[in-house]
């Protein structure tokens, strides 16, 4: 795979005595997106951490740009160009909207004007603090301040998770956008499979600690059989 | 009356800066970083003895000393920092007052085998000795010098802390560690150089404290009183309130001692109580 981005080999991690994955293996092409499904509580955000470097990885390897990244410190894989939205959202409280956005930013295509532009919201708000924000708000941020850093590939747990439907909508093509930006790979996870599916070209399914189905996103989104045995997987969005 | 109260207010003041100098640092590392480092007062007494050699060895002018005392602090308190501190971060505020206590006893035995018990002497500068006559008061010359440098002490931090990158970084480090470093913050660092900051500065009052108070090596026991105090009633993690606290208990230590005297240095604590009782978080504490 000289042309992989991201690489996971038979992954093996979790907490202490806990092994919430094994056996992980998986592969993000530069430019390439890959939707992780599967119900709550399987370790997809467990899968995330491991990939930043959060959660212990007890055996297997993950590799970036071909290199093996197994046993970099978190903000070492952050410089190097992964670009990870958490699930909490984890706004920084004592920083302005803008402070947010410009304290871990780095050079690139994406600076202030370009996020501004993509959400004009947080334009409006550059002055609040960071615990001033909607949920909404506080996505749209935390999304932002990612981009800022200018990552090669943009990591999103859970994004809609317990927003109004109206910002869904926005969310969903705002990230739409960003991934038919050329260059900049994606990897999502979602509870909306619709959502993810429609989103990315590749897609995942994580059962019992291990890749229970792998197959294109287009085919999933028509394979009702496979995604009803995963129940949990919500197709129609509600 | 009057003019003794405009004296008392000044030395007041000028007590509470050296006061402020020695204990901000503190009350950053307490507040933001919720590690319980007592050794600060130690860190304070080294760079009062640094300052010490640096004139009396070394033959540097006292002005060139200070940067020394703050650099030796600094320097010293780092080593400590990535050898030792780092691993009692998540270990409990028990283990790191006794550990960091236990330093002050080494630091005080330590420089009593070196330097002996007896009181250092310190050479100033001619401009530093003596008195300023304004609007027909006499001012202590060393008393505005000290005024002077922690009020730019305090505009520096103030601005480093809230109009710079590595300000927000720091502060993003401290709101969530995990996102911070997720986002390419190097957290460690960013907390080492915090850290040498916080003893870099307690150094430097150790060695503005010298003309003033004395130094000898109990120094950093007694002035570790006076910095929790300054760090309780200013609230933890808070710049202005520290030097709100600082300010407050060093004018009413002077004045206790002067118009109370039955009283004497037992003022500073009854202010304390009756601030905590109101305000139990501090001044201006977050909590
Ligand atoms: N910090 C933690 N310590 C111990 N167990 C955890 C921790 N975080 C999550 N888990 C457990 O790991 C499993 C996977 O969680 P998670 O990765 O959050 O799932 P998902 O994101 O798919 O909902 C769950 O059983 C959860 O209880
Ligand atoms: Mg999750």
């Amino acid at each position: 795979m000289a042309d992989a981005l991201l690489q996971l080999e038979n992954v093996r991690a979790g907490y202490g005595e806990a092994v919430v994955l094994d056996g992980v293996s998986l592969t993000v092409p530069q430019g390439g997106s890959l939707a992780v499904l599967g119900r709550n509580g399987v370790g997809k955000t467990t899968l995330l951490l491991t990939i930043m470097g959060f959660v212990d990885l007890m055996q297997g390897s993950v590799s970036f740009r071909g290199q093996d990244i197994s046993r970099l410190a978190p903000h070492r894989r952050a410089r190097a160009g992964l670009g990870w939205v958490p699930q909490e959202r984890d706004i920084f409280a004592s920083l302005t909207v803008e402070e947010n956005l410009t304290a871990t930013a780095r050079a690139g295509r994406w600076n202030l004007d370009g996020v501004y532009s993509l959400f004009p919201r947080l334009r409006e708000r550059r002055s609040n603090m960071g615990n001033q924000l909607s949920g909404g708000e506080q996505q749209m941020l935390a999304i932002a301040r990612t981009l800022m850093t200018n990552p090669s590939i943009l990591i999103l747990d859970e994004p809609l998770e317990g927003l109004a439907p109206i910002i869904v909508e926005e969310l969903i093509a705002k990230i739409g956008a960003m991934a038919s930006e050329e260059g900049m790979a994606l990897v999502l996870v979602e509870q909306h499979a619709e959502v993810a599916l429609g989103l990315t070209e590749q897609a995942i399914v994580i059962e019992r600690g291990v890749v229970a189905h792998a197959a294109r996103s287009a085919d999933l989104l028509n394979d009702q059989a496979t995604l009803d045995r995963y129940v949990g997987l919500n197709l129609v969005e509600n | 009356m009057i003019g003794n109260l405009a004296i008392v207010l000044f030395d007041g003041l000028a007590f509470g800066m050296l006061l402020f100098v020695l204990s901000v640092g503190l009350s950053v590392t307490l507040g933001l970083m919720n590690f319980v480092n007592l050794a600060h007062g130690a860190f304070a007494m080294l760079g009062g003895y640094a300052t010490v050699v640096a004139t009396r060895e070394l033959g540097l002018p006292f002005l060139w000393s200070l940067p020394v005392a703050f650099i030796v602090a600094a320097l010293v308190s780092v080593a400590f920092e990535r050898t030792l501190f780092r691993r009692l971060y998540r270990a409990g505020e028990l283990n790191q007052v006794l550990f960091t206590i236990g330093l002050v006893f080494v630091a005080a035995a330590s420089a009593a085998y070196v330097f002996g018990t007896a009181q250092q002497p310190i050479e100033l500068p001619e401009f530093l000795r003596g008195v300023t006559e304004f609007a027909g008061f006499r001012f202590g010359s060393y008393r505005i010098f000290l005024i002077v440098v922690a009020l730019v002490i305090t505009g520096l931090l103030v601005l480093g802390l809230e109009y710079t990158r590595f300000g927000a970084q720091v502060r993003a480090a401290v709101d969530n560690q995990r996102a911070a470093q997720g986002l390419g913050i190097d957290v460690d660092s960013v907390f080492a150089m915090t850290f040498a900051l916080g003893s870099g500065l307690a150094g430097l009052g150790g060695a503005l404290a010298i003309e003033m108070v004395g130094l000898d090596p109990s120094f950093g026991f007694h002035y570790l009183v006076y910095m929790m105090i300054v760090v309780s009633v200013g609230g933890l993690g808070s710049i202005a309130g520290s030097f709100v606290a600082a300010s407050l208990l060093g004018v009413a230590d002077v004045a206790g001692k002067y118009f109370v005297p039955e009283l004497g240095a037992f003022m500073i604590y009854l202010v304390m109580v009756v601030i905590l009782f109101m305000r139990p978080q501090g001044l201006i504490g977050k909590r």
